[in-house]
């Protein structure tokens, strides 16, 4: 029998929801100062109203949901795994919404769909876009854009955690698809993250704004203005970029190899970043050295690379780059070793890694059939890390699944009765139990129906069957290569699809599942 | 038939008025068929726009637009017609020198008629394409827009400021007094 919700859990999800717009209300100050300083005074407008929706449905939600008797309690000490979920889901159709509207008034998109699906692109990081005449777009209304890739690449949720904490919050954090829990408590591990995200944006600008203004010629507040924007889309694995030509637009193998490293970065999980950083690897083989324990995978200078996902990572890398680079010189496109290694090698990085940057041309992709086609859509497919800005199946299911079928090979080769080690390392020994081995599989066929739905669409309008393929991987993965289907002028159902397929992919179901269950028992339940 | 002679040597002068627009190609065929014209001299019409980045092998490099924007961008009222339709050019330091500002936000770039080599994934740029500028034309200079508020969006954003401020004002007093 389902149960109805019952009016405390309306108002539970309703305080939580309240919170998390007041925090993005917060957030879009950074560009209305931006506007104000470029003195753009329309776009200011715009980003004033969007400040006020926010901080009036946030405002509200709080007021409503937080009954006087109740104003004592934190909302958060009633936040189930179910709340959590549900907010979590909302918070990622609703952000969108409110965030769109500076792009409708900027007049640079054709409806109020196509403005909500450049936010909800890059609020979970696509980077499919549908903006038109964006080479004469507002500044600050690109900084919006990409501000968008690093509220969702980081997570709002995670923004709010570090403000606000209860005993509710990890669902809240695993709703957005985060499994790391780095330190002792799911607050401190938020600001961990924003830490290290803050670490590298500093990194990256001042690497990117170098680059920009000794080897490009830029001057130096554009220098700054395009190291900004890209580091914002390259570390999120957005792929937004501020001019049409993607990152083709710069023409240096330089520049590339900088946006190169930072899209790397985030494509690694932010628990291997913390590692990393903190110099947890190094301790623990100190600790291994002077305890002289057994464990060789613990004790080993190289942790991070005995890792059942960093593994995969690189397995995965070098299967699809040198499938899409046999491709690309069967097809003849690039006639120099040269020009096939750096053209081919930053499509796939850009793919692998979510990201969706591209130095060629949508209707050059298009033509990248055979197997240049083939790594291309399996590395977008497979994603980047777990728990990081990345989107797909993602490395890990895809180590585990790989681990599981190899278990059950080698059981049945050995004689009856014998053990198979069936443990695996990840930054600590776990077992592969059927239930790891069956979660990992069902999120990644749910990945696989996902891009098959989505194809189904573009193929029923009649996208040809690759390009369609591709595009719907591309959404559904959170990347953002196109090949040519998408544009302004596409169908609105395709770009209802797209959209879902965007929302879907970017919170790996679970929370969608669990909204669209509320809601159906808040309709058919007793 | 005196007609028909005059209509023809009016055509005849008009053409001759504007040679290089008889091998010109529209930017949208560089970028859709790009292998087809590698290689070879092209000519193209467009905005310059975005930056001018001027290295110090005595290169410009800058980016084409030859969409509809280049004559009437969103924030000057264009009509909107899609995406951007851009290549890279690279145009020698000295030529871009007297350039006006590349089109932006509130900025038309100069309209310019581009002769040159188009680079189709050059061996010599590890496969990029782009086109190596030979001959350059104003044919419009830059210009700056303006784009003026509209303050009713404003009034509705501090409206709405306001009474959210009013309700978590009200929130927080009414809490601290049950508190």
């Amino acid at each position: 029998m389902l149960i109805r919700p019952a009016a405390d859990d309306f108002r539970t999800i309703g305080a939580a929801l309240g919170r998390i717009m007041l925090v993005v209300a917060g957030a879009s100050t950074l560009p209305m100062l931006w506007a104000l300083i470029g003195a753009e005074w329309h776009p200011l407008g715009s980003f004033v109203l969007m400040a006020g929706i926010f901080a009036l449905v946030g405002s509200l939600l709080i007021r409503v949901s937080l009954a006087p008797r109740r104003m004592v309690q934190t909302d958060q000490d009633h936040l189930g795994w179910s709340h959590g979920m549900v907010v979590v889901a909302l918070t990622w159709i609703i952000v969108p919404l409110i965030g769109s509207v500076p792009f409708l008034l900027s007049g640079h998109f054709a409806s109020p769909l196509d403005a909500y699906f450049d936010a909800m692109s890059g609020l979970s990081t696509t980077g499919l876009a549908l903006v038109q005449d964006l080479d004469h777009l507002a500044p600050s209304l690109n900084f919006w854009r990409h501000l968008l890739h690093f509220l969702g690449g980081q997570g709002i949720i995670i923004a709010a955690l570090v403000l606000f904490a209860g005993r509710g919050i990890t669902a809240l954090f695993a709703g957005e698809g985060r499994e790391d829990r780095l330190l002792p408590s799911v607050q401190s591990t938020a600001k961990a993250i924003w830490a290290v995200s803050l670490l590298h944006m500093v990194v990256g600008v001042v690497a990117l704004g170098i680059v920009g203004y000794f080897v490009l010629g830029f001057d130096p507040v554009r220098s700054v203005f395009h190291a900004l924007m890209i580091f914002f889309a390259a570390f999120d694995t957005g792929g937004f970029s501020p001019q049409s030509t993607s990152l083709g637009y710069y023409h240096s193998a330089i520049y590339e190899t900088v946006t190169a490293v930072l899209m790397v970065a985030g494509a690694l999980s932010f628990g291997l970043h913390f590692r990393m950083w903190s110099g947890a690897a190094r301790r623990s083989h100190e600790h291994v050295r002077q305890n002289d324990t057994h464990d060789r995978d613990a004790g080993s200078r190289w942790i991070v690379l005995r890792s059942l996902e960093t593994r995969t990572i690189l397995l995965t890398f070098g299967f699809t780059m040198v499938l899409t680079l046999f491709g690309l010189a069967a097809l003849g496109i690039y006639t120099s070793v040269g020009g096939l290694s750096r053209q081919g090698f930053f499509q796939i990085l850009s793919a692998h890694t979510g990201t969706g940057f591209t130095t060629v041309p949508s209707s050059e992709l298009a033509l990248w059939g055979g197997m240049a086609f083939g790594g291309l859509a399996i590395a977008m497919a497979l994603g980047g890390m777990a728990s990081s800005t990345a989107g797909g199946v993602k490395a890990l299911r895809v180590g585990l699944i790989l681990r599981a079928i190899r278990n059950d090979v080698r059981g049945d080769l050995l004689p009856e009765g014998a053990l198979v080690d069936d443990s695996y390392y990840q930054f600590g020994r776990h077992r592969l139990t059927h239930d790891v081995a069956r979660s990992a599989m069902v999120v990644s066929l749910l990945f696989v129906g996902l891009f098959l739905a989505g194809a189904g669409v573009g193929l029923a309008y009649g996208v040809p069957f690759q390009q369609a393929l591709f595009e719907s991987v591309s959404a559904g993965a959170s990347v953002g290569l196109s090949s040519g289907v998408t544009a302004p002028t596409m169908p609105v159902f395709l770009k209802l699809t797209y959209i879902v397929e965007m929302l879907l992919g970017r919170l790996e179901f679970i929370a969608v599942f669990v909204l669209i269950g509320f809601v159906y028992s808040w309709i058919r339940g007793r | 038939m005196r007609r028909m002679i005059l209509a023809a040597a009016v055509g005849l002068v008009l053409v001759l008025a504007n040679p290089a627009t008889a091998g010109e190609i529209a930017v949208s065929d560089l970028v859709s068929d790009g292998a087809s014209f590698a290689g070879g001299e092209v000519t193209v019409v467009g905005e310059l726009i975005g930056d001018y980045g001027r290295r110090r092998n005595g290169w410009t490099w800058t980016q084409l637009n030859g969409d509809s924007y280049a004559f009437a961008p969103v924030v000057d009222g264009g009509e909107l017609s899609g995406s951007n339709i851009g290549i890279g050019v690279r145009i020698p330091s000295e030529i871009a020198d007297a350039l006006d500002p590349p089109g932006r936000y509130r900025t038309v770039g100069p309209i310019v008629q581009l002769t040159g080599i188009w680079k189709y994934h050059d061996p010599d740029r590890q496969g990029e394409t782009y086109l190596e500028v030979t001959d350059l034309t104003i044919l419009e200079r830059g210009r700056p827009l303006s784009e003026s508020p509209e303050w009713s969006i404003y009034l509705a954003g501090f409206v709405l400021l306001a009474i959210a401020a009013l309700v978590m004002w009200q929130y927080t007093r009414k809490r601290d007094a049950v508190g």
